[in-house]
């Protein structure tokens, strides 16, 4: 027990030692400033509070900075209400430069050095850029799609796909087929009204001739049939082809190479292209209730045989309305297959016939 | 060995017997797009040695109608490969085709003397068909814009599916004048603008002219006495009559009921507003609601059964419908700002309504259950909506900002795309758009 009292004795003893001339906890003196002040009485700094003599001369102030020339493109410059409702082109009054404040007066000169201790240099650091892109505000656009597309250059044909012009090279060992450039059409994916962007709004409107007032009109006549007429020729050509087709393919069914069923992907591209050429704006309120169930026999070559597209059934609106919805769906059956669907031709007994189902519940004006 | 081999054959032969398709391919479409719908128009062919100019004009009038609504796109006439010089003739698909022309308008016009027939068929280019038959329409020259109107109304019908609003008119006040001395009178135009007839003078200040259903009267009022009166116009005789109300009352913002008998309207009393129904014929009046707050702007629904009225009964102005013969009415709108001038959709499934919010005024439409509420425009001042007689456009008037502010009207389509002034030789505001002429 004492044994121990004497080597904690010692031991804290020799702690305490080394704290305090072993060195340790020295340290260089913390650098400070000293500043020289210099007193002063309290008239003097009443005197300095007073605002100070009117200065003999004006001083010049800083040339205002021409102001900035703006881009004058209309898509870009919001329009005020009142431009929709100017009768001529009205130069538009020239921008008030906003005044430039007076500057305030000049403090007094300090008598204290007023020198900021020097920062150190920050070193650069790595910013994380967000993942998250900012939302797309979206824009008026004449075509809405599923997906949105920025406007093609103005050179550039609107076409289903996006291809880059190819111009002959004479000096070239194999010259390139010329070809135009083509890109999809400019599509919004929503439609955006005015009170939504507000600076979409129109840009002109332009004051009409006045018209001289004309007494009422007579009502036109009952509507009656046309003066005999020989009823219009089909595109004959085009039946041709296709019941010849038809014909050399239905007498070859046998050989009709039936492959695996179509994959996800390849469906999803049929389904892409025929909903790229599926339009429904002018379709009415009670057409975009109805969902029509539509067949059509393809050639070999992934095209469909016009006269083949059939409804096979529809729900929701009535007979007119569901001939309006057929017909809109006939068009985009038709319309997209210039080069064909791009099915592959070993699977042709898997896609031979074809039953589409357009259902616009998506479609609907919300 | 040979149990191996069968098994590994049936392992391959199960699975394509299983993924086999059973009948045809099948596929859902659920996503279109929603674009104008490219159409070819060609001047009418000129049956009689003068009618090439009158051609000529009823196609670009029956162009500006469809490409008026959004919904179609005129393809230029010098994209044309064929060239329609025969009405008779076959039509060459191929080459319209070729454009991407997708519905085609082929005309013929004969004038004679005064007199003019115009005949046209509809193509629907692709499918190579003829959409509906052949039509014609007879009348005389001075009346060619209706018929161009007529024609443009069955091509956008058959390929809608909706009806027409083309050869309609509307009833307004043309303004004139500075803001501070504004001069206003009745006028009647063609649903584009054409043919503008004054009804009135600019003696006195006139207001809200509201058509009938079927486009024969319009009602307004007019401040010609010093108080606000309501007076009925036959718009073929322009004669008018007064709607007798008691003495120091103020009666405006009528309109009528679709029974054409009928009259709605908002008498002030004092310091209150509430609305009525007067018989036209025998002038015999009834209260409809009785609130000491103020109602006004009524509007009946296309069935006559239900009101629809502006009302700050609850404290600011919002919208209620009550049944047409009165009684307890029921707030549908519920968002934020004031609403009023509602005005019910001819086809009864929507209300539109101008609204004030954040210094801002919108023209929306609503559900008549004040669902689905839908800002269209958005302006220093929008006010006055009015339905086309299909319920797919509405018109109203936009003013400008400051002194020199004018009033302007404007159309819309219900998607909120399209908007577009309203070609009128002066200022407009208070627009009614009549029914379809017969």
């Amino acid at each position: 027990m004492h044994v121990g009292q004497v080597i904690s004795g010692i031991g804290h003893a020799g702690l305490i030692g080394w704290v305090l001339f072993g060195g340790t906890f020295q340290a260089e003196p913390l650098p400070f400033e000293v500043t020289e002040v210099s007193v002063i009485s309290t008239d003097a700094f009443n005197a300095l509070l007073a605002p100070g003599p009117a200065p003999a001369t004006e001083v010049a102030l800083p040339a205002v900075p021409d102001v900035p020339q703006v881009d004058p493109a209309p898509v870009e410059t919001p329009v005020p209400d009142d431009a929709v409702v100017t009768e001529a082109p009205v130069p538009a009054p020239a921008p008030e430069v906003e005044t430039v404040p007076e500057a305030p007066p000049a403090p007094p000169e300090p008598e204290i050095a007023d020198t900021a201790p020097e920062q150190p240099q920050p070193q650069e650091q790595a910013v994380l850029v967000p993942e998250v892109a900012p939302r797309p505000i979206p824009r008026p656009s004449e075509r809405i799609a599923p997906e949105a597309v920025a406007p093609p250059e103005p050179e550039v044909v609107p076409g289903e796909v996006e291809q880059e012009a190819v111009t002959a090279d004479e000096g070239a060992d194999t010259p390139a087929e010329e070809q135009e450039a083509t890109a999809p059409e400019e599509a919004a994916t929503e439609i955006v009204t005015e009170a939504e962007e507000p600076s979409g709004g129109p840009t002109e409107s332009l004051r009409p001739p006045s018209r001289r007032p004309s007494p009422p009109v007579q009502t036109a006549e009952p509507a009656a049939p046309a003066t005999p007429t020989p009823a219009p020729v089909p595109d004959t050509a085009s039946d041709v082809e296709d019941a010849l087709r038809a014909a050399l393919e239905g007498g070859g069914a046998a050989e009709v190479p039936q492959g695996p069923p179509l994959s996800a992907g390849e469906k999803d591209a049929l389904r892409v292209a025929v909903s790229n050429c599926w339009n429904v704006g002018s379709l009415s309120s009670e057409a975009l209730q109805t969902t029509v169930v539509v067949a059509v026999d393809m050639t070999q070559d992934a095209k469909p045989i016009t006269a083949s597209i059939r409804m096979l059934s529809s729900s929701g609106g009535s007979a007119a309305a569901a001939n309006q919805a057929f017909e809109a769906a006939r068009r985009a059956i038709i319309r997209c297959t210039r080069d064909g669907y791009g099915l592959p031709v070993e699977k042709y007994g898997q896609w031979k016939e074809i039953e589409m189902t357009f259902n616009p519940e998506r479609m609907r004006i919300k | 060995m040979m149990v191996r081999v069968l098994c590994l054959l049936m392992a391959l032969i199960i699975p394509a017997a299983t993924l086999a398709q059973d009948g045809p391919l099948r596929i859902e479409i659920t996503e279109g797009v929603i674009e104008p719908l490219p159409v070819a128009i060609p001047d009418l062919v000129a049956e009689t040695p003068g009618s090439a100019e009158m051609g000529a004009q009823l196609a670009r009038v029956i162009a500006a109608d469809l490409t008026g609504t959004g919904l179609f796109r005129e393809l230029p006439g010098n994209a044309f490969i064929s060239q329609v010089t025969d009405f008779a003739a076959p039509v060459q698909y191929a080459d319209w085709k070729a454009i991407n022309a997708q519905a085609l308008v082929t005309g013929a016009v004969n004038v004679q003397g005064n007199q003019i027939t115009v005949k046209f068929r509809l193509y629907d280019v692709f499918s190579g068909t003829e959409l509906g038959e052949g039509l014609q329409f007879a009348g005389t020259t001075d009346g060619w814009r209706r018929i161009a109107h007529k024609v443009a109304d069955v091509v956008y019908s058959r390929i809608t599916g909706e009806g027409g609003y083309f050869d309609s008119r509307v009833v307004f006040v043309s303004e004139t004048g500075p803001k501070d001395n504004r001069r206003k009178r009745l006028a009647v135009m063609d649903y584009d603008g054409a043919n503008v007839q004054y009804l009135t003078g600019s003696e006195a200040i006139v207001l809200a002219p509201r058509f009938s259903a079927n486009g024969d009267r319009v009602l307004y009022t007019s401040y010609e006495t010093g108080f606000p009166k309501i007076y009925v116009l036959d718009v073929g005789s322009v004669q008018r009559r007064v709607l007798e109300s008691q003495q120091g009352t103020m009666s405006f913002a009528p309109r009528f009921a679709p029974n054409g008998r009928t009259v709605v309207y908002s008498l002030s009393q004092g310091a209150n507003t509430d609305i009525y129904a007067m018989d036209i014929a025998t002038g015999a009046a009834r209260r409809l609601t009785s609130a000491p707050s103020i109602e006004t702007a009524p509007s009946f629904s296309p069935d006559g059964a239900q009101i629809v009225f502006e009302s700050d009964r609850s404290g600011s102005q919002q919208l209620y419908v009550m049944p047409a013969e009165g009684g307890e009415a029921r707030r549908i709108s519920f968002g934020e700002g004031r609403y009023g001038t509602p005005v019910w959709s001819p086809r009864g499934d929507l209300i539109a309504f101008t609204k004030q919010s954040k210094g801002r005024f919108h023209i929306g439409v609503m559900r008549t259950d004040g669902s689905e509420e839908r800002l269209l425009t958005a302006s220093f001042l929008d006010e006055g909506p009015t339905w086309s007689p299909n319920g797919r456009v509405i018109m109203f008037a936009r003013e400008t900002q400051g002194a020199a502010g004018r009033s302007t009207l404007y159309s819309v389509d219900i998607t909120g795309r399209n908007l577009r002034p309203v070609r009128t030789p002066d200022g407009g505001s208070d627009p009614s758009w009549g029914p379809l002429q017969r």
